[in-house]
């Protein structure tokens, strides 16, 4: 079994997928593309994985509420979104594009509960969008949810995410 | 001096109940059908009688208004003869009412502890659901005419927001107050021939012509202008979220939250997820909040109540509840789709 680590967080990986990380100095494009923290390839399946680490024991009280303050106030929205089109785009060049892709995105915060995270995917799926005009032939993304370390645990047990 | 504890025996729903308040803001949650309405009638009913000195059995009937204005239709419902007590302190007095469910005339019910209290009036408004402003006009003499089928917190509310303004300047902090929803409203309330409307510089408009949120402003506006809303008073909210848009929910609780720091005891009845989020988000250390979860026990023939000062630990939550059932079902939907 694969295990990854970002910052204070580990993610353990099911037998048979393989994930990168992405957002590492070899991504090569950091100055001008954001990147989400890891892209796991299932069968027929690629999933974008991007942490949200405010719980972080290393974190002042101030820098956590700063935090909370600004994903309430929709402005951490525009950064998941870019970094997760950004990341698209990165992988369509590389020709790489060949599974439908969901997005997951974990934020660790005790204080985020069930109605500030499904308010965040709706955002979220509104904003990357979800969906196009009549015109549109593809997704760009299939779809998205967000997660707390409990939510994500209690749906995604294959992919446990534990704090070190 | 402010309501400190409710005590209910076999009334309406409840069998027996015993619920501790904060002087700050006290937020009632629960299921329909649990009683925060009937709690706060009740508290509201005995503080307003400190001040009209009217009888506490008449004042019930009037706010309840049961059928053939029977007062024992207040006692809970049992097959069989059942007394009903109430009792409502503020610190050390305590009003005391007992009656049976044959009890008809209000004058018939056992009250103790009267004189006392009404030695020590209180200033209370109850704010109902309904919206009353825009349907002023008139509504007040014909409540007091003739026998129309309304609790009386509606022509009560009425009342209280016909009141001309105090006398004297301002306090600071009431005017900020003022000013805040002032601008949520981009106007002030003026009354007109008994006619409320909203004076802005673009003129005149009626309240009938106003979104309803509004309105609600308006009436808190009216209440903090005229003085009915100053420290040592007490203000019932039945449910404040109705028909005002979301946006709007977090000033409106910051208004509460300046009110209660005026010494303004307050009691909120929500079912509203953003309104308890607010308070939890806007208050500070010093702000006493203290949250009320009224339930009905395993076999459903007891209203119970878990109070606790910390939002995280309210218990149970329906409100909350509904959201983890919908995040887990939009994850399901999720995970399924993307597994076909």
């Amino acid at each position: 079994m694969m295990v990854l680590r970002e910052g204070m967080l580990e993610l353990t990986l099911p037998p048979g997928v393989r994930c990168r990380k992405f957002d590492s100095p070899t991504h090569g494009l950091q100055h001008c593309m954001k990147a989400v923290d890891f892209i796991v390839e299932e069968p027929n399946l690629t999933i974008f994985i991007e942490f949200k680490d405010p719980d972080n024991p290393h974190a002042t009280p101030d820098k956590r509420e700063e935090f909370l303050q600004e994903l309430l106030a929709g402005t951490k929205d525009d950064d998941l979104v870019r970094k997760y089109r950004d990341s698209f785009l990165y992988c369509w060049a590389e020709n790489k594009v060949e599974n439908p892709i969901v997005y997951f995105v974990l934020i660790a915060a005790s204080q985020l509960d069930e109605a500030m995270l499904l308010a965040i995917t709706d955002v979220l799926k509104r904003k990357l969008p979800l969906k196009g005009p009549p015109g549109w032939k593809r997704r760009i993304v299939s779809d998205c949810s967000v997660f707390n370390l409990e939510s994500w645990n209690k749906h995604l047990p294959r992919y446990r995410i534990r704090r070190i | 001096m402010t309501i400190t504890k409710i005590t209910l025996e076999n009334f309406t729903a409840f069998k027996k109940l015993e619920v501790e308040f904060t002087p700050g803001i006290n937020v009632l949650i629960g299921a329909n059908g649990t009683g925060k309405t009937h709690l706060m009638k009740v508290a509201y009913a005995a503080c307003d009688i400190s001040k009209t000195q009217l009888n506490f059995s008449e004042k019930l009937v009037r706010v309840f208004l049961p059928s053939g204005r029977a007062l024992g239709r207040l006692v809970r419902r049992r097959g069989k003869s059942t007394r009903c007590v109430i009792e409502v302190f503020r610190q050390s007095l305590k009003l005391r009412i007992s009656f049976s469910n044959h009890t008809i005339s209000p004058d018939s019910a056992t009250i103790t502890g009267a004189r006392e209290w009404m030695a020590a009036p209180v200033e209370s408004v109850y704010i109902p659901v309904k919206e009353m402003l825009a349907n002023a006009p008139g509504f007040r003499s014909l409540y007091s005419q003739r026998e129309i089928h309304f609790e009386e917190i509606y022509s009560d509310i009425l009342d209280r927001a016909y009141r001309p303004a105090l006398r004297g300047p301002i306090d600071r902090k009431r005017k900020k107050l003022l000013e805040n929803l002032q601008k949520l409203m981009v106007g002030k309330v003026a009354v007109k021939d008994d006619e409320f409307f909203l004076k802005s510089k673009h003129g005149n408009l009626e309240f009938t012509l106003l979104a309803e949120g509004m309105r609600k402003l308006g009436l808190l506006w009216l209440l903090v202008q005229n003085g009915t809303l100053l420290h040592g008073s007490v203000l019932f909210w039945d449910e404040p979220e109705t028909n005002l848009n979301p946006t709007l929910f977090g000033p409106l609780i910051q208004s509460l939250l300046e009110l209660q720091r005026m010494g303004v005891q307050i009691f909120l009845a929500t079912h509203d997820y953003v309104i308890l989020k607010e308070l939890d988000l806007r208050r500070n250390e010093k702000d006493k909040i203290l949250f009320h979860s009224l339930y009905r026990n395993q076999e459903g023939d007891e209203i119970q109540c878990h109070s606790t000062s910390e939002y995280t630990e309210i218990h149970p939550n329906t409100i909350a509840e509904t959201f983890v059932d919908l995040y887990n079902r939009e994850i399901k939907r999720t995970l399924e789709g993307v597994s076909k």
